[in-house]
């Protein structure tokens, strides 16, 4: 019996795998507190090399997404310019740098400047983005501040989104038909989307030009881009100026509607090919036997698009919509590279986006803390229609 | 009794077949429907016929959407080779190309230029001989791609390794706070670029980032949260007995990482490294906001972008040269490893 007890215990100071078998065979000779501290051991290895292996990431989505995030709500109450100092002295004091309204003017009946009263404004940037206007001597028939119209363009161009959407279905229903090459198409319809955007739009603005390609198949003479002089934008927008257009004279919702749909032409044709291979993995996801069941039945190919393929599909489109809105609702690149929004031509087109930098990236003259802002305004619209697409997707389930 | 029914059926049927007249006009319908593989109630169609008809449709379709597809890249190789240097022409010659140039560098006589006309410049004289005021005077071409190429190989890679082995202990280690952290971080992605790029902008020039390569790189270095959760997907489909075997076998978890889930999980780092590879080279936002275009750091779209606004603004011919260069060998990379990245956007159904 002894014998035995010292043989289990040198089994548990050898141990390894051997020590289970020893405690099995000896339960109440082995030490509780031992198998415990062992499995301590190993519980304290995987705690600590768990966060070792993924603090990298952990430092920069902090760093770089959350400490941003915090920044920018803080910035977004100050009047910070890039001149004025570390951003960080900024912060830390951020009790004197609330932006301040000093509350004086000039009086509109007389015309002389008054001293107000200053007082804090810590929304100050936040109503700015209601109240700003462009064109203060506007008489447009449909009056609209900058935000409304940036904002504008940018649901505009999300008409592209569900056009896209039924052409990649449509031809990924095509392609997965058992056909030969069906793979080969895959690959086709996806160059668009690793290519730059920077030379497809040098190749579509040329390709849209008005002795281009496109009037040339067409038949047509359409100036699909316009690109408005370096005139002052309020002067042309007054209807008794004599060299302002029709176009000019145009309600805001009216201005560079071509040069926007060749913008939609493109952002369409650029992302058809990630849909489509979205949707031709749901397709072959869908449950054959189903199909086969309802074609047996005598249902038609119609009739077994809509009850049987679409809803397997409907948590890939569910999800190609809610990335779409999001994406769609962060456009700024490609309305810029058409018509540069920074001068005063691409206001007609850019999306809201642009806004966010023109205020808070414009060299010398920027204001970060209007950036900050206005994009915190951006984040906030992107939350909500999210959340409504979910609520519409909880709504459709039960 | 069962003979009955059938019977009466056959009776029922006959007469209402035979009765039912249908016009010569009607009948003709039919026959060519029959044949284009549409059944109606005069002829019947083959199973066979309608799909050879079917998959002839599909076939049409999917080439003219093909050529769709692939024309505007046919256009830019046939539009970097028209003679756009002449004053008089300019950029009529580009605005005319439909299918091949009317003056294209080969024939354009008089001076004799070769074929790579447009080309030259852009290597020679495009990037540094431009008088645009934004312009850096000692920038050539090789600064942009050594720039580009610098900017999109060493962060991917070591991005991909860090976001690999947060994947790596997300799916296969046990530590307390797993899930919280993860769902911490996957809340990350929530947060839209465009709404923190100006406090971006301001902490990057806080901390002397701004205008310079490491605005570039240094971000990409840690890790992309959508790549660790598509590697997180992948592993956890590996069995997690081959790390309990190696464990213990005496491997460290290190040990663990290195000689086993790296090489196990190749194809989705594979996938995931090309993807971003393409992002970081096509990636003209990143300095167009956080780099000034005086500086030598900008990387290739940026500069090509100064370069079309400013001398060559009415001479495309050489822009249209440096943006077949700069898809080029995204498309070679494409080629190459069409399959895996096509499988990986199969599989994890994400469009980045």
């Amino acid at each position: 019996m002894e014998n035995q007890i010292s043989a289990s215990d040198t089994a548990v100071e050898m141990g390894g795998v051997a020590e289970n078998e020893a405690a099995a065979s000896a339960e109440s000779a082995v030490p509780p507190k031992k198998k415990k501290r062992h499995i301590n051991q190993q519980k304290l290895q995987d705690n600590i090399w768990g966060w070792v292996f993924c603090i990298p990431l952990i430092v920069g989505t902090v760093w770089f997404v959350y400490a941003a995030l915090i920044m920018a709500i803080l910035l977004s109450f100050t009047n910070y310019h890039l001149a004025d100092g570390t951003l960080m002295d900024c912060l830390a004091n951020l009790g004197d740098n609330i932006y301040v309204n000093s509350g004086g003017g000039i009086d509109p009946d007389t015309g002389e400047i008054i001293a107000g009263v200053a007082r804090t404004e810590p929304f100050h940037w936040y109503a700015q983005i209601f109240t700003r206007t462009v064109l203060s001597t506007g008489t447009t028939d449909i009056y609209m501040n900058e935000m409304g119209k940036y904002l504008f363009n940018t649901v505009f161009y999300m008409i592209g989104i569900p056009i896209g959407m039924i052409l990649a279905m449509f031809l990924a229903v095509c392609m997965s038909r058992d056909i030969k090459g069906g793979s080969v198409f895959r690959v086709l319809y996806y160059i668009p989307c690793v290519a730059s955007t920077i030379s497809i739009v040098f190749t579509f603005k040329l390709m849209f030009s008005q002795e281009g390609v496109m009037n040339e198949i067409l038949g047509t003479n359409i100036a699909w881009i316009k690109q408005l002089g370096p005139q002052s934008w309020n002067d042309l927008y007054r209807p008794d100026n004599p060299s302002s257009s029709n176009f000019m004279r145009d309600p805001f919702w009216c201005q560079g509607f071509i040069s926007k749909m060749v913008i939609v032409i493109m952002s369409v044709w650029k992302g058809l090919g990630g849909t489509i291979i979205l949707y031709v993995a749901g397709l072959s996801g869908v449950n054959a036997a189903t199909k086969e069941a309802a074609q047996i039945d005598g249902a038609s190919a119609w009739k077994i698009f809509w009850k049987v393929t679409m809803p397997d599909l409907y948590p890939v489109i569910f999800y190609n919509v809610v990335t779409a809105v999001i994406g769609g609702m962060q456009i700024y690149a490609e309305p810029e590279l058409f018509i540069s929004s920074t001068t005063l031509g691409g206001e007609q087109i850019a999306g809201y986006v642009a806004l966010i930098y023109i205020h808070g990236l414009n060299g010398d003259a920027a204001t970060p803390a209007a950036g900050a802002a206005y994009g915190l305004f951006l984040a906030v619209i992107i939350f909500i229609m999210t959340l409504f697409q979910f609520w519409l997707d909880s709504r459709k389930k039960d | 009794m069962k003979q009955e029914i059938e019977m009466k059926n056959e009776t029922a049927q006959t007469p209402e077949l035979q009765e039912k007249q249908y016009s010569s006009f009607r009948y003709a319908l039919g026959a060519v429907l029959a044949f284009f593989g549409f059944s109606s109630r005069t002829h019947h169609a083959s199973q066979k016929r309608a799909k050879l008809v079917g998959d002839i449709f599909v076939y049409i379709v999917l080439l003219f959407g093909a050529f769709l597809m692939v024309y505007p890249f046919w256009w830019m190789l046939a539009g970097s080779f028209a003679f756009t240097s002449n004053l008089q022409t300019g950029n009529a010659i580009l605005n005319r190309l439909v299918w091949w140039p009317e003056i294209s560098t080969a024939n354009a006589n008089e001076t004799g230029v070769g074929l790579f006309y447009n080309y030259k410049i852009m290597f020679t004289e495009a990037f540094v001989k431009s008088d645009y005021s934004n312009f850096h005077a000692n920038f050539n071409y090789w600064r942009a791609l050594g720039n580009n190429l610098f900017y999109s190989i060493v962060p991917v890679v070591v991005g991909v390794i860090t976001s690999a082995s947060a994947a790596f202990s997300f799916a296969k280690i046990n530590w307390i706070g797993r899930n919280q952290v993860f769902f911490f971080l996957l809340a990350a992605i929530m947060v839209p670029g465009a709404s923190i790029t100006t406090t971006q902008y301001a902490m990057y020039t806080d901390l002397g980032m701004a205008n310079n390569w490491s605005v570039m790189v240094v971000p990409g270095l840690f890790g992309s949260i959508m790549t660790a959760f598509f590697i997180r997907q992948f592993l956890f489909g590996l069995p997690t007995s081959i790390i309990e075997a190696a464990k213990i076998d005496g491997a460290g978890y290190f040990r663990i990482f290195c000689s086993f889930i790296l090489p196990l999980a190749m194809p989705a780092i594979m996938a995931q490294a090309l993807l971003s590879f393409m992002g970081a080279w096509n990636n003209y936002m990143g300095s167009y906001i956080f780099i000034n275009p005086q500086s030598e750091w900008i990387n290739m779209p940026h500069a090509m972008q100064i370069m079309s606004a400013g001398t060559y603004k009415s001479n495309q011919g050489p822009v249209i040269a440096a943006s077949v260069m700069c898809v080029l060998p995204v498309l070679i990379l494409f080629a190459c490893f069409q399959k895996l990245i096509i499988g990986s956007l199969m599989l994890t159904g994400s469009k980045e």
